[in-house]
C-alpha cells in the first residue's frame, strides 16, 4: 500500500472514531443515561454543538479524500474522482427519491444523516466496477 | 490508447513496480496504461518516452493521424 493511501486510511479511521465517539456520548447523554438515572440529560446548546461535530468529522473525511487525490498519481486520481462522483451522485439521487416518496407516497421518514452512510455504501458498491479512467 | 509499453518494459526485464518507480507513478498506473484502461497525460507520455529513449509516437499509436491527413 502506498503512502497517500495509508495516510488516507489512518485519517479516515481517526475521523470515524471521533464520529462514533460523539455518537456514543450523544446516545448516552440524551437517551440512555437519563432514562436509567446514570447521567443528567445534555442541554440544548450541547446537543447543537455535538450535532455540528458530526458535520466536522465529515468535513475531515472530505479533506482526507482531497489530500489523497492530490498526492496520488494521475491514474489513481482519475479513478478515485470517478468513484467518488458516482457514489455521491447515487447517494444524493436515492436519498432525494426517498424524500419524494416520504412526501407523496407516505414512505417512512429516514433521518438526513443517513445520506452519509448511503454514500459509503455506494462507494463500496461502485469500487469493483470503476477501475479505469476511460 | 494502443501502446508498446508492456513490450518495452519486458524487453528490459522490469516489473510494473520498477517502471512505476522510475516514472514516479503507482504500479496500478503502469498496469492501466499497458491494458489501455488509462490514456496517460502528455507529461507522463513524455516521461515514458524519455525512459525508453524513444519518441512518443514510437510508443503510443496516434489514432488521429489518419484524420489529420484526410483534412
Amino acid at each position: 500500500m502506498d503512502r497517500p493511501t495509508k495516510r488516507f486510511l489512518v485519517a479516515n479511521l481517526l475521523f470515524t472514531a471521533g464520529y462514533l465517539a460523539v455518537t456514543g456520548v450523544m446516545l448516552a447523554g440524551v437517551f440512555l443515561g437519563p432514562r436509567y438515572g446514570i447521567l443528567h440529560p445534555l442541554t440544548g446548546p450541547v446537543r447543537w454543538g455535538m450535532s455540528l461535530c458530526f458535520g466536522l468529522f465529515m468535513v475531515g473525511q472530505l479533506w482526507a479524500t482531497l489530500v489523497l487525490i492530490r498526492d496520488s498519481d494521475e491514474f489513481v486520481r482519475g479513478v478515485l474522482a470517478r468513484q467518488f462522483i458516482l457514489a455521491s451522485g447515487l447517494a444524493i439521487a436515492s436519498y432525494s427519491a426517498w424524500g419524494f416518496a416520504e412526501v407523496f407516497a407516505g414512505a417512512q421518514h429516514i433521518p438526513g444523516f443517513m445520506v452519509y452512510f448511503l454514500f459509503w455504501l455506494f462507494l463500496g458498491a461502485v469500487r469493483p466496477f470503476v477501475r479505469s479512467t476511460r | 490508447m494502443k501502446n508498446q509499453v508492456r513490450l518495452l518494459r519486458s524487453g528490459r526485464r522490469w516489473t510494473q513496480e520498477e517502471l512505476g518507480r522510475r516514472l514516479g507513478v503507482s504500479r496500478q498506473a503502469v498496469n492501466a496504461i499497458e491494458t489501455e484502461k488509462h490514456d496517460p497525460s502528455l507529461d507522463l507520455a513524455y516521461r515514458i518516452a524519455a525512459i525508453f529513449g524513444l519518441a512518443v509516437e514510437q510508443i503510443f499509436e496516434n489514432g488521429h493521424a489518419d484524420k489529420t491527413q484526410d483534412e
